[in-house]
């Protein structure tokens, strides 16, 4: 741990690198009588990972550093991360200024009022829980249980029940419904796209209005991106699985004569 | 003027009254249930695009007897909002209609206080029912911390007279009792707010009690 003292402050810091990603640990001491509000500036060359509460940064961090209020006599441990090489030193005090104003009432022990909140929304993102559904409860292709029905989808015993055609054998040839459904959005997709591919400007028109819009338009080139990979693995993984399904042999007539 | 519909139970009536308040103030009403959307949808964008960058706020709205934002009915869609994209939707309709009504959650969670913390004031919705009081009660408090000035409460789906002073001292303002009517009931779902349909009823009385209070 190193540390610096500078009017009436010190500063004390570690640094760790992991997974190239360097990790600071500060702690900033305020020797003076009077709340003061420092500034800690990273020198690190890279964007400033503050530390967040449901996906937003703390109240008082930037890219660039974060902002702490010190009572007299005060300290206070901040960390971050760097997605980059560490340096030495890898913080450096910004800007010192006194913060008479906020010493009053209910704000001496919070180190952050100072830099309180930019707004109420991010302070009710930050304090409240979460508000999302949990990523179980939502369906995506091959995990249907929003609708109940298919809650097993993802058991994957490998010999319980087949979540699609429901352990019935035989239905040789057809798809099941789940992917039935999957290739047919991906079919249309794809159609809209064709008739954009060189197309004139009158289909084109028609295409960007069925699309909703340019941004609609932009969706759909992402989507055939995502649409051509998964393809491309499914149909890799099916062929494997087709001549692998293919070249069993269960000999269930010398099973049945062990039986 | 940002008016939050609130009343941390879900089922007291917050929809209904959020749309027939929004009539009276001939206000935009915003379905700001992210998980639960109630008011009426349409098929273009809706507030789940909004918040999740892809649609512009002022494309949402949907005409009707009341402007409508409709909002997604999807889990996938509740779970790709960025709440913190609500402010400046809200404060893009609020300067192209001038007041905006949101129909906020049920529940104290971020979807529940961030409308909240986008308002300017707001009114508590509560059944005549103990347990709905006490959720009122802690929805005020969340609406005091975030900053949302209480106008007003309504007691919903009366049928005998509830004790309005208590309520009014619990909650700290003034209480508008709106009478079990089926009018008012189906007035979401026929599109048909109260104040129009029937403009001499208690509730439509109610109603414009409530609007009266909030400050433009």
């Amino acid at each position: 741990m190193q540390i610096r003292g500078t009017a009436g402050m010190d500063l004390a810091w570690t640094v760790e690198q992991d997974g190239g990603v360097s990790l600071v640990r500060c702690r900033v001491h305020n020797d003076e009588a009077v709340p003061r509000r420092i500034r800690l500036d990273s020198r690190l060359d890279g964007p400033v990972l503050p530390p967040r509460r449901a996906g937003v940064p703390e109240a008082g961090w930037d890219a660039g550093g974060v902002v702490v209020r010190l009572g007299p006599g005060a300290s206070r441990a901040v960390g971050f991360a760097v997605p980059a090489e560490p340096t030495e030193p890898p913080v450096e005090v910004g800007s010192v200024t006194s913060d008479r104003e906020s010493v009053q009432g209910s704000d001496e022990g919070d180190p952050f009022s100072g830099a309180r909140s930019e707004t109420p929304v991010l302070d009710a993102v930050r304090t409240l829980g979460d508000h999302r559904p949990p990523r179980d409860a939502v369906a995506t292709v091959g995990n249907r249980r929003e609708d109940g029905e298919k809650g097993e989808t993802e058991r994957d015993d490998g010999a319980g029940v087949d979540p699609i055609s429901d352990g019935e054998a035989g239905d040789g040839g057809v798809a099941p419904t789940v992917v039935d459904e999957w290739l047919d959005a991906v079919a249309d997709r794809v159609d809209r796209a064709e008739r954009l591919t060189g197309a004139d400007l009158g289909t084109a028109t028609e295409v960007v209005e069925e699309a909703d819009g340019l941004d609609g338009v932009s969706d759909l080139r992402r989507r055939i991106e995502t649409d051509a990979e998964r393809l491309r693995a499914v149909s890799d993984r099916t062929a494997a699985l087709a001549a692998r399904a293919e070249s069993t042999d269960v000999p269930i007539e010398a099973l049945e004569r062990l039986a | 003027m940002i008016l939050a519909v609130a009343g941390g139970k879900g089922g007291v009536g917050k929809t209904t009254l959020a749309y027939n308040v929004a009539a009276a103030l001939g206000a935009v009403v915003v379905d700001a249930d992210l998980g639960m959307a109630d008011l009426p949808g349409g098929r273009g964008p809706d507030l789940h695009d909004v918040l999740a960058g892809r649609a512009d706020p002022i494309e949402t709205l949907r005409a009707g007897p009341v402007e409508v934002v409709p909002c997604g009915r999807t889990l996938a869609g509740a779970r790709a909002c960025d709440l913190t994209r609500l402010e400046s939707a809200i404060g893009r309709l609020e300067r192209e209609r001038g007041t905006v009504v949101l129909d906020c959650p049920a529940g104290r969670r971020s979807d529940a206080g961030v409308p909240l913390a986008v308002a300017d004031a707001s009114v508590l919705v509560a059944s005549p029912r103990a347990f709905a009081l006490a959720d009122a009660v802690r929805t005020r408090e969340l609406a005091r911390e975030l900053d949302a000035g209480l106008v007003g409460c309504v007691v919903n789906r009366v049928v005998e007279e509830p004790p309005t002073e208590t309520i009014a001292d619990a909650l700290g303002a003034p209480v508008a009792v709106v009478p079990a009517d089926p009018r008012v009931g189906r007035s979401v779902e026929d599109e048909s707010p109260v104040v129009d349909a029937a403009p001499d009823s208690d509730a439509a009385v109610a109603v414009r009690d409530v609007a009266r209070r909030v400050p433009s």
